[in-house]
């Protein structure tokens, strides 16, 4: 029933002629109304993912749409916000929320970005280079969400924050989202606040996507066992850990698991984690559409 | 009676649609700073160029007359200067001064606070993701302070104009000339071609160096060069009139090109004499000595010429910057 708001097919991107691939084969589809967060360690390639969907720059191969068009195309249905919350350290915050009504003519809502604002207690006169890191991150989101995107692009949004300002403005951001219906695409490296709020994942790692579909469909996909070591054949293994005689294994099931084993269903922590140390493990997409998984046992990297 | 209804409704909505939008306001209130700056330093050249050419020109003829240099023949007393001849010529020095450097402070300005640092900061990404692609951002930088430079220069050039003396006796007597540096850049329109062109060789490279120091340098580093090359190419970018005479004392009155001496054969050679008798000259066989100037009637076409080859190294610059973001951003410019 809904629509795309982010596929890319076979993306690629590598900074200078001869230098490393930030981005190789990164194929994924991603549907409107979701919440997606983009996990990966420093350098993976989270960031410069999130920038060819903002257009800010061009693939070096394959293509990436966001809401069924180029990126230029969509300019004005989209918001961004960088990892460092950009915004100009002269201007006040309410000609911070006037610069984005000039920008975005025929598009501003002016209550939604003042109600956010206000609701951190900030009083709009206040220069925005006196702010500190999570009033600027709420003037940055404010900025966002006044452009009524139908698709919202935030990388890092929480990083800097502590952990009460963090929870706060995650709190607003889903909130805000949820009563618009926008996507949402985050990037982060806190995985533990992503639990709540996200029902898509994509994990990046070294460039290439290694998990991507339903949060929901992916956890069921894997499964942790702990018994005596033995063959996990057929079962696809990520990752194996032997302490003594006892081995825990995070597999991806292929038909039914002998009973000796103890089985549990992962946590987004531990699917995370797990494919994160084993680089090799096949990548898996999941699509929400075919409601039996998977779509594809992708070949190893 | 119907205008009088109508009247009071058609005023705020005129203001309305005055009032600056979208890029031309996010740039008037962004570099609100740099405005007032250009408003006032415009303010003070114009006031000094006005003062000169009123009571700072009459005090000069007061003193002129007071000192009677109007006499002919000698006079010693013409050789010191009083205090309005000093106040007229600080002035002149000042309004031409500041209309010389007002290309190097838009490149400074440009390179850094207009285009470096919002690349070095990422609030030129916040802009592209408005709803404003980065080619209408970047014509709004060149645009906006274009206007605001061109109107401003054009006005102090028409003020040093009328402050420049007319009269040929008070300038051999301040010792000023037409050709003069700081003089041929006031009086004309290289005036704005040069504020043009350091606007766009700064936003050039702001966008190829994308950080605000080094930028700030190399874009004065390259105005300089400009500046400095033009001053140099200047006598060659109209064709000069020569003067031959056969006694060696030179000739004033225009924009000096050259000079030397003519052999029998109609060479031209340096003069090897200098100041030396007529043997010397029988000796080297110099038969007389030409003199390459410009009449002050070569003002417009040197001023024209310049102007426009200011105008297009500007004009490629912009290109190149277009350009380059075009390279960067590909179809998302």
């Amino acid at each position: 029933m809904t629509g795309t708001a982010m596929e890319a097919a076979a993306l690629g991107r590598r900074f200078g002629r001869n230098g490393e691939w930030a981005l190789r084969d990164c194929t994924f589809r991603l549907p409107a109304g979701s919440v997606c967060a983009i996990v990966g360690p420093n350098g993976a390639g989270k960031s410069t993912l999130l920038a060819h969907a903002a257009g800010l720059l061009r693939p070096t191969e394959g293509t990436l749409t966001v809401l069924g068009t180029t990126p230029a195309e969509a300019r004005e249905r989209f918001a961004y916000v960088a990892q460092d919350k950009p915004l100009y350290p002269q201007l006040s915050i309410a000609e911070t929320l006037r610069l984005g009504s000039e920008l975005n003519p025929g598009r501003w809502d002016r209550a939604v970005a003042e109600r956010i604002v206000a609701d951190g207690d900030l009083d709009p006169h206040t220069r925005v280079r006196t702010l500190s890191g999570g009033q600027r991150t709420r003037v940055a989101l404010a900025l966002a969400f006044g452009k009524r995107p139908e698709l919202l692009l935030l990388d890092e949004p929480m990083a800097d924050l502590d952990p009460l300002a963090r929870h706060q403005l995650m709190g607003a951001l889903m909130a805000e989202a949820a009563e618009h219906g926008t996507t949402v695409v985050m990037s982060s490296h806190v995985i533990a606040e992503l639990e709540d709020a996200c029902d898509h994942l994509l994990l990046i790692g070294d460039g290439h996507v290694r998990l991507a579909g339903p949060l929901d469909a992916l956890l069921a996909a894997h499964v942790l066992v702990t018994g005596q070591d033995g063959g996990l054949d057929p079962h696809t293994v990520v990752e194996s850990r032997t302490t003594g005689r006892q081995l825990t294994a995070l597999i991806r099931p292929d038909g039914p698991l002998d009973d000796e084993w103890q089985t549990t269903e992962p946590t987004l922590e531990e699917l995370v984690l797990a494919h994160l140390r084993s680089p090799g493990a096949p990548v898996l997409t999941l699509t929400g559409e075919d409601e039996d998984w998977p779509e594809t046992w992708g070949a190893a990297v | 009676m119907t205008a009088m209804t109508t009247a009071p409704a058609e005023a705020p909505t005129l203001r309305r649609s005055l009032r600056p939008r979208g890029l031309v306001w996010t740039m008037l209130c962004l570099h609100r700073a740099a405005l007032l700056f250009w408003a006032l330093l415009a303010a003070v050249a114009a006031g000094t160029l006005l003062w000169a050419w009123g009571p700072g020109t009459k005090g000069v003829w007061t003193e002129y007359r007071t000192m009677r240099c109007a006499f002919p023949g000698e006079n010693l007393s013409c050789d010191y200067t009083g205090d309005a001849y000093m106040a007229l010529d600080l002035a002149t020095s000042l309004g031409g001064g500041i209309i010389t450097i007002v290309p190097f402070l838009v490149a400074a300005w440009a390179s850094g606070a207009l285009i470096a640092r919002e690349l070095e900061t990422g609030t030129a990404e916040l802009a592209w993701t408005q709803s404003v692609s980065p080619t209408r951002w970047l014509a709004a930088k060149l645009a906006v302070p274009a206007a605001l430079l061109a109107s401003g220069t054009a006005l102090l050039m028409l003020l040093h104009r009328l402050m420049w003396p007319s009269d040929r006796e008070l300038l051999r007597w301040l010792s000023r000339q037409w050709y003069d540096d700081v003089a041929f850049r006031g009086n004309g329109p290289v005036a704005v071609a040069y504020a043009l062109l350091g606007l766009a060789v700064g936003v050039l490279v702001g966008l190829l160096v994308r950080r605000s120091l080094p930028a700030l340098g190399i874009s004065l580093v390259c105005l300089l060069a400009v500046h400095f090359a033009l001053g140099m190419l200047r006598p060659y970018l109209w064709p000069s009139v020569t003067l031959t005479k056969t006694d060696q004392y030179s000739i004033s009155g225009g924009m000096p090109v050259d000079d030397g001496a003519i052999t029998p054969l109609g060479n031209r050679v340096p003069n090897p004499c200098g100041g030396e008798g007529p043997d010397c000259l029988t000796q080297h066989h110099i038969v007389g000595f030409y003199f390459d100037y410009h009449p002050s009637s070569h003002f417009w076409p040197l001023q024209l010429v310049e102007t426009g080859i200011v105008l297009s190294l500007a004009a490629l610059a912009v290109l190149a910057s277009f350009r380059l973001l075009n390279r960067h951003l590909g179809d998302a410019a």
